[in-house]
């Protein structure tokens, strides 16, 4: 089948500002938004930028805004957008760099000031630190995510507040706040409860929606409000 | 625009709601103080307000408050329920089945006072 990829193009060092350019391009309806974005670059102009690593869904680099929503291009099937009109734009809220590659620094810093690492200063036993298998699964779904920022940059907060840490950082937050074997909720609160923390988020899901690992984002965002509001801290 | 779904809608329409309330709250603080100047001045303001325009913002303002009430307790339930956030979507189509039930009686009484010119 016949394709047109619409892609927003931005050059800082030529454009004032991005715009879209076309491509007419065939397509099978298994391939992936990023074999068609490889086929532009490739075949028809080898100026493109976008960022990809794996092709599989578990680098998180191409996130990006296609056909109105956030996915990851290499997890995005023509046949699944229904439609020979295929539109790509970088993802909202970061600032973008050349065409699809936005500076993630912002998104990055927003994760490690929720100290994404394991806290706890007791001797580390013998061998190792045991955990049930349910106090395992309490934070299981945070487990799986990747850094992608496809929810961060879906959320209508996020795109205007400026100082919101956004969700994946909550997500990321969550994982070792509900893990047994952490004590540094303390440490934690500051970030998570200040003005740009948990309680920017206003549940428009567009988060949940986006998110490639089917991370019950907005759920975990609601339980980490839950556990600074009754003091599980 | 982000094609987001229910969820982004239903943030939006509360975001809006609330901010075309508060407004209305202002204006409405400011026309009560209105008699401050006297009961000439008072009374000449409500009977300018009697035109059908501010009737019909007057409904609006109620359509608006509708919404934003039944919503708000959606937010309560996602808020506070540890089941509210599954269903939020459903909670979403309640709002509207509870929304055309109370409001649709309440908005056409209204209508009727506007244009019918009862007191
Ligand atoms: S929570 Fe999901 S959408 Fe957000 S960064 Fe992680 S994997 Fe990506
Ligand atoms: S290229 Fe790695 S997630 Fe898509």
């Amino acid at each position: 089948m016949q394709v047109t990829l619409k892609i927003l193009r931005y050059n800082p060092e030529k454009d004032l500002r991005p715009h879209w350019e076309s491509y007419k391009l065939e397509a099978e309806p298994m391939d992936r938004v990023l074999d068609l974005l490889h086929k532009v670059k490739w075949e028809q102009d080898g100026t493109l930028a976008f960022r990809k690593s794996c092709g599989h869904g578990i680098c998180g680099s191409d996130a990006m805004l296609i056909n109105g929503r956030n996915r990851l291009a290499c997890k995005t099937l023509v046949r699944d957008l229904g439609t020979d009109v295929i539109e790509v734009e970088p993802i909202r809220g970061l600032p973008v760099e050349k065409d699809l590659v936005v500076d993630m620094e912002p998104f990055f810093k927003a994760y490690r000031a929720v100290k994404p690492w394991l806290i706890n200063d007791d001797p580390p036993p013998q061998r190792e630190r045991l955990q049930s298998p349910e106090e395992r699964a309490r934070f299981d779904e945070g487990t799986k995510c990747i850094l992608c920022a496809a929810c961060t940059t879906s959320c209508p907060v996020f795109w205007v507040n400026g100082t919101y840490i956004g969700p994946a950082a909550v997500v990321q937050a969550h994982r070792f706040i509900f893990d047994s074997r952490d004590q540094g909720a303390h440490e934690r609160f500051p970030v998570l409860g200040s003005t740009g923390g948990v309680w920017r988020c206003r549940t428009a899901y567009n988060c949940t929606e986006a998110c490639p690992r089917e991370i019950p984002v907005t759920q975990l965002i609601q339980e980490v409000k839950r556990a600074i509001m009754f003091g599980e801290f | 625009m982000y094609r987001g779904r229910e969820g982004q809608w239903a943030f939006y329409l509360h975001r809006i709601s609330g901010v075309a309330v508060l407004l209305f709250l202002m204006l409405h603080v400011l026309e009560m103080s209105s008699s401050m100047f006297g009961p000439e001045w008072f009374n000449a303001l409500l009977a300018f307000e009697r035109n059908p325009v501010f009737g019909l913002g007057l409904v609006l303002v109620a359509a608006l408050v509708l919404y934003h009430a039944l919503n708000g307790l959606r937010i309560i339930l996602m808020d506070f329920t540890s089941w509210g956030v599954r269903y939020q979507r459903q909670l979403w189509y309640g709002v509207w089945v509870l929304y055309v039930l109370i409001g649709f009686p309440m908005f056409f009484t209204m209508l009727g006072y506007v244009f019918g010119g009862g007191e």
